[in-house]
C-alpha cells in the first residue's frame, strides 16, 4: 500500500462524468466500457499501476461516495486490508445527540410600582420579560418607538437589535434566530408586514416560532398613519402562501400590550409556529397604566433547535419536501396543529354580557370605543353588552355560542370593511349556527369607530330600552 | 469523509442509489464544491459547529449530504437566515451556501447588507452563469452573447451586463476576505478548497466576514460535457470573472458578544419600573365632579410642549391611582403641522381613550383653538395661550373659557420652554382635579436627574396657577 491512499470506486456510484480523468496526471483513470446494469451508466475502470496516490482524482469527482480514499472503505473492494477502525482512526465518537430540551427557567421579579407607558413600550418590555433577546426590524410607524426601546435595551443585556435592510430581511432573520431556538420579535405596521408575508409562510412550513406585532394604520397601499384593523383579514386568512394559520391575539390597552407579547411567545414556541399580536394605530401609541408581572424568564433550548453544537447537529430547518405523500403528511400534521389550537386557544372577554340582549362584538381600541357605548346604553336602559375577541384566529366561538341564545342583534364594530365581521360569520357558519340578525359600525382609512355611532346603533337596533 | 451522511436518508428515504448518489447532474460543479467544503469542515474539526444555510437553487437539498447543522432558506434570504443564526448562537460557524441567482438577484440587498454588516459568516457563492434549478434561464452572471431559454438570441446589453461579485463585494468596508476561485483544473480546485479553509478559519477565529466566489459548471444546461463545461469555464467566464484574491485586510478578532443576561434589577432599571413606593394615600375622585371619566385635549404647534404636558398629566393622575390614557399624534403631522393629544382621567376605568369632545382643551397656538373649540362639549372648558392668541375669534357660546398668557409668563422666568407647565398649572387651578401638588410631584420625579431644572418648572406652575385667579373667565 501506497503511503497515500489510492482512489477507490463502487461503480455503481459514478455518474461517468469523466472529470476526474482530465485531473489524474498519470493516466491511471479511462472511460468505461461495460454498463453498469444498476445505474444505467457507463463508470469509468480504474487502472492503478502507476498511481501514486496524489488524490487529484478525488477532489475532481463531485460525488460524495464516488471516488474514494481506499481509508475510507472499511469492508469495501480493491486492495484494503480489513483492520479494526479503531486503530485507525481512534475511538469512534458518539453523537450526544439531544434527547429534550433544554427548560426555561422562571425568574421571580420584585414588586414594583406601575408603569406609564405606549403600548408599543409596553409590548417590547412583554417581550423582554419572556426572555427575548433578539429582535429584528425596520421601521415604521406607529410602531417604531418599541424596536428603538429594544435598540437601547438590548445591547446592555447580551442582547441584540438588528436594523434589517427590509422587512423582508427582517422576517428571514427571524427564521434564522427562531430555528436556532432563540425567541425573536419583530413590530411592524400593514405595509411591512405584508412584505413579511412570505417569510412567516416558510416559519409556519418550518414549524419556527417568533411574534409578530403588528400595529395597524391606514391602507391600502401606502395609506396613513390613523389606526385601523384591516389586517385582520392577513392575519387570520392570508399569511402568505400555503396552508397557514397562526394564532393572532387583538390586545385592546397598554396593559395587554405586554400581557399578551409574553403569552405570545409561549404560544410560539409551543405549537412551534409563529405567533402575531395584532393591535391598531392607537396601541401602539397610547400611553396608559401597565402593571409588571410576578416573574420573567431565562429561555431554554429546545430540542429540535439548529443551534451549532454536537447535540443538536442532526437538525434540520426546513419547509421543501419533495415527494407529494411527505408534503401531505406534513400539512395533515399542521391541520391537526390548527384544530388543536381552535379547541385549546380561543379566548374572548366578556363584559355586561351576562343578560344582554343587543351584543357588540369588537377587539382592539375600538372595543373600548365599544365599551363606553354600552355604558351610555345602559344608562338609558338598553341591554347591551361586548363581546371581545382576545384570540381572531381562532375565532372564540363556542364562549360567543353560550351567549346567543338570548341575545337578539349583533353589532360588530370595527375600524375595516367588515374583516372583523367575516371572521365571525365563518366562525358561526362552520359551528352551523344560524346567528340574530347582523349589523355594523365600521370606519376605514385610519378613522375608528365612535362611541356615539355605536351608541346610536345599539338605538336604532332594538325596540327601545327594554 | 464524516461530513457526509453515510446514508442520504433526506433524499427520497435514502432508498437506493438515492442513499449513496446525489441529486446533481452527472459533472455539476456543486458536486464538487461540496466535497471540498466537507473536506475544509473536517480538517478544521468544525462539524459539530457548522450551520449549513442552502439556498434556493439547485443546492436546495445540500441538507441531504452534510451532517451538520442544517437550514433551508427562503429565495435569496440565506444571508438573513444566517444573521439570525450567528446571532443566537455566536459559537457556531455559519456557512452561506447561494447560487447566482438566489445571491446576485433575488437576495442581493441581503448579501450587500450581510457583507457591510461584516459579522463573521462564510459566503460560499456558487456562480454557473445560469439559473440551474428553474431550467437554463438568465442569471445576473450570465455572459453577454450567452444564449439562456430567457436570453433565446443571447444576452445583450439591455439585459445588463455580468454582474462581478467579488469585485462588488471586496468594494465594501465589512468583509475580511474575498477571493473567486475555480473548479476547472486541479490546480484551481487545490487553491479552491484552500480559500474555503481561510474563511472558515477566519470566522472560526472571529475575525469577520469571508465571501468566496467558486466559478463552477452547469453542464446541464450550457449543454456542454462536463469536461467541455470545464474548458468553458476556464476559456469564457475566466476572462470576465478574473480568479484571485480580491480583498484581504484581515484584523484582530473582534466578534464575542456578550451573552444574555436575565437580572431582574437590571431588567425593570433599564424598563425604568422603580420598587414598589410606601402606598400613597388614597386619592378620591374629585366631589365637585359628575362624570366619571374626563376627557382633554392637548393641541398646540410641535415644540409647544403639548406632549409633554399631557403625558405629565396623565402619568401623574396614575400616580394618585385613577386609570388614565394618552393618545399622541403620530407621524409627519406631528413634525411642524398640529401636534395634539388626547387624555382621558377616569375613577375607575377609561373607556374609550378617544377625545372627539373633549371635556377640556388646552390650546397653545391659534389654529388648534379654531379647529378644536367648537368639539368642546357644551358646558366644557377652554383655557388658551393668550400670548400667542390675543384676539381670538369664533369662539363657541356656553363654554367656560380662560385666557391665559402661557407664553409671557415662560418668557417672565427666562424659559419660554415651560410654558406647558404654566398650561397644567391654570388647569390645575381651573378644575382642582388633583391634589394641588400631584402633578408638581409627577414633574419632580420625571427630572430626578435634572434637579436644576425643577425650579423653574415649579414656578411656571405656580405662575399658572396665580394667572387664573387673576383673569376673569371670558363669559361669552
Ligand atoms: S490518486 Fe492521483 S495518480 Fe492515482 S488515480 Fe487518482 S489522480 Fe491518478
Ligand atoms: S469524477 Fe466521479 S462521477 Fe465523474 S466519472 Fe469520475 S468517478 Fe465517476
Ligand atoms: S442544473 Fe446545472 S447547476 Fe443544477 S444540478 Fe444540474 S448541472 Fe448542476
Amino acid at each position: 500500500m501506497s503511503p497515500r491512499p489510492r482512489p477507490f470506486l463502487e461503480p455503481e456510484y459514478c455518474k461517468s462524468c469523466l472529470r476526474c480523468i482530465e485531473a489524474c496526471p498519470r493516466a491511471c483513470i479511462t472511460p468505461g466500457t461495460v454498463i453498469n446494469p444498476e445505474t444505467g451508466l457507463i463508470p469509468v475502470e480504474l487502472h492503478l499501476e502507476n498511481c501514486n496516490g496524489c488524490g487529484l482524482c478525488m477532489a475532481a469527482c463531485p460525488e460524495p461516495f464516488g471516488l474514494r480514499p481506499t481509508t475510507e472503505s472499511f469492508a469495501s473492494v480493491l486492495d484494503f486490508e480489513l483492520e479494526d477502525p479503531a486503530a485507525l482512526f481512534g475511538p469512534k465518537i458518539v453523537p450526544n445527540y439531544s434527547e429534550g430540551d433544554e427548560p426555561d427557567e422562571t425568574i421571580p421579579l420584585p414588586p414594583c410600582e406601575p408603569l406609564v407607558l405606549k403600548g408599543s413600550y409596553a409590548s417590547a418590555i412583554g417581550a423582554l420579560l419572556a426572555g427575548c433577546r433578539h429582535v429584528f426590524g425596520y421601521p415604521i410607524t406607529p410602531s417604531t418607538e418599541a424596536s428603538e426601546l429594544m435598540a437601547k435595551i438590548l445591547p446592555k443585556i447580551g442582547g441584540h437589535f438588528i436594523q434589517a435592510v427590509s422587512e423582508t430581511a427582517a422576517v428571514n432573520m427571524m427564521y434564522g434566530a427562531g430555528g436556532a431556538g432563540v425567541p425573536c420579535i419583530t413590530f411592524t405596521s400593514g405595509p411591512g408586514f405584508s412584505l413579511m408575508l412570505e417569510g412567516i409562510s416558510y416559519m409556519i412550513g418550518a414549524e419556527v416560532p417568533g411574534v409578530f406585532v403588528n400595529l395597524m394604520r391606514g391602507g391600502p397601499g401606502l395609506g396613513n398613519l390613523g389606526p385601523e384593523q384591516a389586517d385582520i383579514k392577513l392575519a387570520c386568512r392570508g399569511l402568505g402562501h400555503g396552508n397557514t394559520h397562526a394564532l393572532v391575539l387583538a390586545p385592546s390597552t397598554p396593559q395587554e400590550m405586554l400581557e399578551l407579547t409574553r403569552q405570545a411567545f409561549e404560544l410560539s414556541f409551543l405549537y412551534r409556529n409563529p405567533v402575531v399580536v395584532l393591535g391598531d394605530g392607537y396601541l401602539g401609541q397610547m400611553t396608559g397604566i401597565v402593571k409588571l408581572p410576578a416573574e420573567m424568564k431565562r429561555v431554554g433550548l429546545p430540542a429540535w433547535a439548529v443551534s451549532g453544537d454536537r447535540a443538536h447537529r442532526h437538525n434540520l430547518i426546513c419547509s421543501i419536501e419533495l415527494s407529494e405523500d411527505d408534503l401531505e403528511a406534513h400539512n395533515r400534521k399542521l391541520n391537526d396543529k390548527y384544530a388543536y389550537i381552535s379547541a385549546h386557544e380561543q379566548r374572548a372577554d366578556c363584559y355586561r354580557c351576562a343578560d344582554a340582549r343587543q351584543l357588540v362584538v369588537a377587539c382592539n381600541t375600538p372595543a373600548r370605543m365599544a365599551k363606553g357605548a354600552i355604558e351610555d346604553a345602559r344608562a338609558l336602559g338598553y341591554k347591551a353588552g361586548l363581546f371581545r375577541p382576545i384570540t381572531l384566529w381562532p375565532f372564540p366561538i363556542a364562549a360567543l355560542t353560550t351567549l346567543l341564545p338570548h341575545i337578539d342583534q349583533l353589532i360588530i364594530v370595527e375600524g375595516s370593511p367588515g374583516q372583523l365581521e367575516d371572521e365571525l360569520r365563518l366562525a358561526l357558519s362552520h359551528a352551523g349556527i344560524s346567528p340574530p340578525p347582523i349589523t355594523h359600525v365600521r370606519h376605514y382609512g385610519g378613522v375608528l369607530p365612535s362611541q356615539e355611532e355605536i351608541l346610536d346603533c345599539i338605538r336604532e337596533n332594538t325596540g327601545g330600552p327594554v | 469523509m464524516s461530513v457526509f451522511y453515510n446514508n442520504f436518508s433526506r433524499h427520497a428515504h435514502g432508498e437506493g442509489l438515492k442513499g449513496h448518489t446525489t441529486h446533481y447532474c452527472a459533472g455539476c460543479g456543486h458536486g464538487v464544491a461540496h466535497r471540498d467544503l466537507a473536506a475544509v469542515i473536517d480538517e478544521l474539526a468544525l462539524q459539530d459547529r457548522v450551520i449549513l444555510v442552502s439556498p434556493v437553487g439547485c443546492a436546495v437539498f445540500a441538507h441531504y449530504y452534510f451532517n451538520v447543522g442544517n437550514t433551508q432558506a427562503a429565495h435569496g434570504r440565506a444571508p438573513a437566515v444566517a444573521l439570525g443564526h450567528k446571532l443566537a448562537h455566536p459559537n457556531a460557524v455559519v456557512i452561506c451556501y447561494q447560487g447566482d441567482g438566489d445571491l446576485a438577484s433575488i437576495g442581493l440587498a441581503e448579501t450587500l447588507s450581510l457583507a457591510q454588516m461584516g459579522l463573521p459568516i462564510t459566503v460560499i457563492f456558487i456562480n454557473n452563469a445560469i439559473y440551474g434549478m428553474t431550467g437554463g434561464q438568465l442569471a445576473p452572471t450570465t455572459l453577454m452573447g450567452q444564449k439562456t431559454t430567457t436570453s433565446p438570441e443571447g444576452r445583450t446589453l439591455a439585459m445588463g451586463q455580468p454582474l462581478k461579485m467579488a469585485e462588488l463585494i471586496a468594494t465594501l468596508d465589512g468583509p475580511v476576505y474575498v477571493e473567486r476561485v475555480a473548479l476547472y483544473d486541479a490546480r484551481q480546485r487545490r487553491i479552491a478548497r484552500q480559500a474555503i479553509k481561510h474563511a472558515l478559519t477566519l470566522q472560526q477565529e472571529g475575525r469577520g466576514y469571508a465571501f468566496i466566489e467558486i466559478l463552477s459548471e452547469c453542464p446541464t444546461h450550457l449543454k456542454l460535457s462536463p469536461t467541455e463545461s470545464e474548458k468553458w469555464v476556464k476559456e469564457k467566464m475566466e476572462p470576465i470573472y478574473p480568479l484571485g484574491v480580491k480583498k484581504n485586510k484581515t484584523g484582530e478578532p473582534w466578534f464575542h458578544p456578550a451573552p444574555p443576561r436575565y437580572i431582574p434589577e437590571e431588567i425593570l432599571g433599564l424598563c425604568g419600573a422603580e420598587r414598589t413606593r410606601s402606598a400613597p394615600p388614597p386619592c378620591p375622585w374629585p366631589a365637585q365632579l359628575t362624570a366619571r371619566d374626563l376627557s382633554f385635549k392637548f393641541a398646540g404647534a410641535g415644540g409647544d410642549g403639548a406632549q409633554t404636558a399631557a403625558l405629565l398629566l396623565t402619568r401623574a393622575a396614575i400616580e394618585q391611582g385613577f386609570d388614565a390614557t394618552n393618545i399622541p399624534s403620530y407621524g409627519p403631522e406631528s413634525r411642524g403641522g398640529t401636534s395634539y393629544a388626547d387624555v382621558h382621567l377616569a375613577a375607575d376605568e377609561v373607556l374609550n381613550p378617544a377625545a372627539p369632545e373633549p371635556d377640556i382643551l388646552i390650546a397653545f397656538n391659534s389654529p388648534s383653538l379654531a379647529k378644536f373649540a367648537p368639539t368642546v362639549v357644551t358646558g366644557g372648558i377652554i383655557l388658551y395661550d393668550c400670548t400667542v392668541i390675543p384676539a381670538p375669534r369664533d369662539l363657541p357660546a356656553n363654554r367656560r373659557i380662560f385666557a391665559v398668557p402661557f407664553t409671557q409668563l415662560a418668557r417672565e422666568l427666562g424659559s419660554p420652554l415651560v410654558k406647558n407647565m404654566v398650561a397644567l398649572g391654570a388647569l390645575q387651578a381651573v378644575t382642582e382635579l388633583l391634589p394641588p401638588l400631584a402633578i408638581l410631584e409627577t414633574m419632580r420625579h420625571l427630572l430626578k436627574d435634572r434637579p436644576t431644572w425643577q425650579p423653574v418648572n415649579a414656578a411656571a406652575f405656580a405662575a399658572g396657577q396665580k394667572a387664573i385667579t387673576l383673569i376673569a373667565p371670558d363669559g361669552r
